[in-house]
């Protein structure tokens, strides 16, 4: 296993978090469930690709550019469907994901199914990391904040939230423009890092999947969306020739999660360094359930 | 008489329809600044949903609503809240896995006003650039007041659905309180209390109305707190209105009775 | 003129098939308020289910018509039992649902391609080969018997939903499921039936496309068009559904024969957009105030 191996697995990893980011804070903060986030990575990847191929634009801001893209095209999505019942949004999702594939596919201009190729593969590790890591901050800040608590209001109980003053449109449409321009950065990274994209890259199955990430990790941490995105990354890559059956697998697991441990594996809580310090000053300790002040759950605060 | 001469909160001619279902029929009542005026009647009389036509959760299918003088026909429920208007509901809608501390710093959202560019830099200083860190404070300040102000500061790190009932009631209320209100909707906050502990949620009414100079209006089937705390009632029947006035006025009423009890402890009492 | 009229034949045959499928899903919404998106595994399922039984059985049609049916059906029941029902128990919020149903929709689909395989496989030919001249038109035997099969089931749904115990307790629950508990009606029977007859009716859907098509572990995507359907026709009414499905099974044909057969799929999504932003409610539905 040689380290130009392992370190396109966290490449991976890299472009996947962006994406399964920002699905968390839709999904996991909001609960706002999408099938179509392939579609804004495949808009944030198809803008990307355009701005360094054609506009001569320099990668980062070509990134910046793509992300911008999808989330101009999420808040188009969200104006009409996030007034309405959860239901509709999710099916104008499947629709909407399905819809820009097909589209990519059949425009010549933009090679069709062949795609674009040819890009500088400018997605390395040390960019990868920056991105996340600053992805992951922003990401944290914004959980942190009134306008993270009043997504979670929302998730948790959306009348509520309305008659607590909270403006749940406008919040769920925040939730999905960021998530969107998660995504569509996500696209660019992995425009620049295959050198090609094509739209059957873009397949609704890659929205489940990283859905599925974000379940697994917990819906509700940042921590495990990161630790999830590693595992789901990882362990594929180290049971190749079980591949037929990881999806198998996966379905099965989020059926079992949903109804055993719909909190998956970080329990909605994240790490904190409070906490590490705690761990690491008596490890037995740290297990032992604590009473009505100091007992962990929710988003925990400082 | 009245407390005060101001109108807080005015049903004129209100209906509500549902299909063919009238829950609400020609209601029409003014609440007065600094009152506590109770909302009476048997269940399914129309109460609660009289409260979601306040709230904006119903739209009106007749008549109109005003808050201090003007309309909240065209307002939304968060709008409504912001103009001053929140409410506890019958069956308790706490933010369920959220702790009681969450469930109240979430409600104080509305005293702070910075953006997500703020929220991003978090920088420590005054003026502009630092609302994030000077506002968080004060919502946190605001939250422990709240919550010692309910006697829920040791529960504070509780998940609210982990919470006594009696409790989660009264979280609540104080999570209704963070918006700072004008009028205060209770739906049946006593229920499942025993005689103590509506003693106590008595109390507690009368004190948060006086601290925050609010008015309330209450929905309860418990005559202890209608009695003890209302200065008005207005008593609703199959979602008619059947009679107003003083509580004493109410209890004296044969057509009131007789609604609750039926027709022959009406003639008893008589 | 003829052109036309074929083409119409064709619309409705498609029609009929989303409209099958269409039904199964808008009786789940209706009483249980969520979407089930395992509904396109169950579909799938079906269509396998009718070739194996022509194929590696040997059974005449006929037969594996029925057992079609009763597969599909008890497919259905399964997951509901094992999938829903659990979350049911737990009160869980409704985010939940949606989850878990993508989760079984994901488990059947590669289930299916891990074991069986992902080759396509066409069924075996049950009908003589030449179309049925009417007039000046050549209609196809398949799609006759689609239309025919869809135009049965719906009305013998019909039937049930309005004719019997069980429908009236149907009818009872979609309008509020408490109250016809109170009313002594048991969900979980009601339940049970709404999943029983949607499986059966998608498992023949199934088949129906699978015969006219070919058989493959993603047939379950079309469910995609029945979802849109169903809201075109308005979310939770079931001639809503049917008529919704129709009218884009007839669009969806007539855009691939007079402007451009790569569109097809997508005047799916334009139809979509239109009523989420003219009229959410679809055609026949009733946008409903929530209860506090």
């Amino acid at each position: 296993m040689s380290w130009y191996y392992i370190e396109g697995i966290l490449i991976n990893c890299g472009y996947v978090l962006m994406v399964v980011l920002g699905l968390s804070l839709l999904t996991g903060f909001t609960g706002l469930f999408s099938f179509g986030h392939a579609g804004f990575m495949a808009i944030g990847a198809y803008a990307a690709a355009l701005c360094t191929l054609y506009l001569h634009i320099p990668y980062i801001p070509a990134l910046i550019i793509g992300g911008l893209a999808a989330m101009l095209a999420g808040l188009f999505l969200g104006s009409f469907t996030l007034k309405l019942k959860g239901d509709y949004f999710c099916i104008a999702t499947l629709g909407f994901g399905e819809a820009v594939r097909l589209i990519f596919d059949n425009v010549q201009a933009l090679g069709g199914a062949r795609g674009l190729s040819g890009m500088a593969m400018k997605t390395t590790l040390p960019v990868v990391l920056t991105v996340s890591a600053v992805a992951v901050a922003a990401l944290v800040c914004l959980i942190n904040s009134r306008h993270g608590r009043n997504m979670v209001a929302i998730r948790e109980d959306e009348l509520a939230a309305q008659v607590s003053g909270i403006n749940v449109f406008r919040y769920k449409m925040m939730a999905l423009a960021i998530s969107a321009l998660y995504a569509g950065i996500g696209g660019g990274l992995l425009a620049h890092y295959m050198g090609y994209i094509q739209p059957a890259m873009f397949k609704m199955v890659k929205s489940t999947e990283y859905t599925i990430i974000v379940i697994f990790g917990g819906l509700g941490s940042v921590t495990g969306s990161v630790v999830g995105t590693l595992l789901l990354t990882f362990l594929p890559e180290l049971l190749r020739e079980f591949e037929n059956w990881r999806l198998v697998i996966y379905g099965l697991a989020v059926i079992i999660i949903m109804i055993s441990r719909p909190r998956g594996l970080m329990g909605g809580t994240e790490l904190r360094i409070g906490s590490l310090i705690r761990f690491f000053k008596n490890p037995f300790g740290f297990f032992r359930k604590r009473g009505a002040a100091g007992e962990e759950g929710g988003q925990g605060h400082a | 008489m009245h407390k005060s001469d101001t109108v807080v909160l005015s049903l004129q001619h209100v209906s509500k329809h549902f299909g063919g279902l009238m829950a609400v029929d020609d209601v029409s009542f003014n609440v007065h600044e600094g009152e506590i005026y109770g909302l009476i009647g048997p269940n399914g009389a129309g109460k609660t949903t009289i409260f979601n036509l306040v709230t904006g959760i119903y739209g009106l299918t007749g008549g109109s609503i005003s808050f201090y003088g003007s309309s909240l026909a065209s307002l939304k429920p968060y709008q409504i809240a912001g103009e001053g208007i929140t409410r506890t509901f019958q069956n308790i809608r706490l933010f369920k896995k959220l702790t009681s501390y969450e469930n109240v710093l979430t409600a104080c959202h509305r005293d702070a006003d910075y953006g997500v560019f703020q929220t991003l830099l978090r920088l420590r200083v005054p003026g502009k650039l630092g609302k994030f860190a000077a506002q968080e404070a004060a919502l946190k300040e605001k939250t422990e007041e709240l919550l010692r102000l309910m006697g829920l500061w040791e529960y504070r790190d509780m998940v609210a659905s982990n919470l006594p009932y009696g409790l989660q009631r009264k979280l609540e209320i104080a999570r209704a309180l963070a918006l700072n209100p004008k009028l205060l909707l209770l739906d049946e906050p006593a229920a499942g209390m025993n005689p103590e502990e509506t003693q106590q949620l008595m109390r507690l009414i009368c004190d948060i109305r006086d601290r925050f100079s609010l008015t309330v209006l209450i929905i309860e089937h418990h005559m202890d707190l209608i009695m003890g705390v209302c200065d008005h009632v207005f008593v609703l029947n199959f979602g008619k209105p059947l009679a107003e006035g003083t509580p004493e006025q109410g209890q004296n009423n044969e057509h009131v009775i007789e609604a609750y009890l039926g027709k022959e402890e009406a003639h008893a009492h008589a | 003129m003829t052109v036309f009229l074929q083409q119409l034949i064709n619309g409705l045959s498609l029609g009929s098939v989303y409209a099958l499928m269409a039904v199964g899903y808008s009786l789940v919404y209706s009483i249980m308020n969520f979407s089930n998106f395992a509904h396109g595994g169950v579909i799938m399922v079906g269509a396998y289910i009718g070739y194996f039984a022509m194929t590696a059985l040997g059974l005449p049609f006929w037969l594996a018509f029925i057992v079609c049916g009763l597969g599909a059906g008890l497919l259905a029941i399964l997951l509901e039992r094992l999938v829903y029902f659990p979350l049911r128990s737990r009160s869980a919020p409704f985010l939940y649902y949606i989850i878990s149903a993508m989760g079984a929709s994901i488990f059947l689909e590669n289930i299916v391609i891990a074991t069986i395989g992902p080759t396509f496989r066409t069924y075996p030919q049950v009908f003589a080969t030449g179309p049925i001249q009417v007039g000046g038109l050549a209609i196809g035997r398949i799609d006759v018997f689609m239309i025919i099969v869809a135009v049965a089931g719906l009305l013998l749904l019909t039937l049930i939903i309005e004719k019997t115990k069980v429908g009236l307790a149907i009818r009872a629950s979609s309008y509020n499921i408490k109250a016809s508990t109170l009313m002594g009606v048991n969900v979980n029977m009601v339940i049970f039936t709404i999943f029983l007859l949607g499986g059966v009716l998608a498992g023949y859907a199934g088949m129906l496309f699978g015969m006219k098509y070919t058989v493959y572990p993603q047939i379950g995507n079309i469910t995609t068009k029945s979802f849109i359907a169903a809201v075109f026709g308005g979310l939770g009414s079931l001639p809503g559904a049917i008529v919704g499905s129709v009218l884009l099974g007839l669009l969806e044909t007539l855009t691939a024969a007079y402007i451009s057969s790569n569109l097809r799929d997508l005047i799916a999504f334009v139809v979509l957009i239109g009523v989420l932003v003219i009229k959410p409610s679809g055609l026949m539905g009733k946008l409903a105030e929530e209860k506090a």
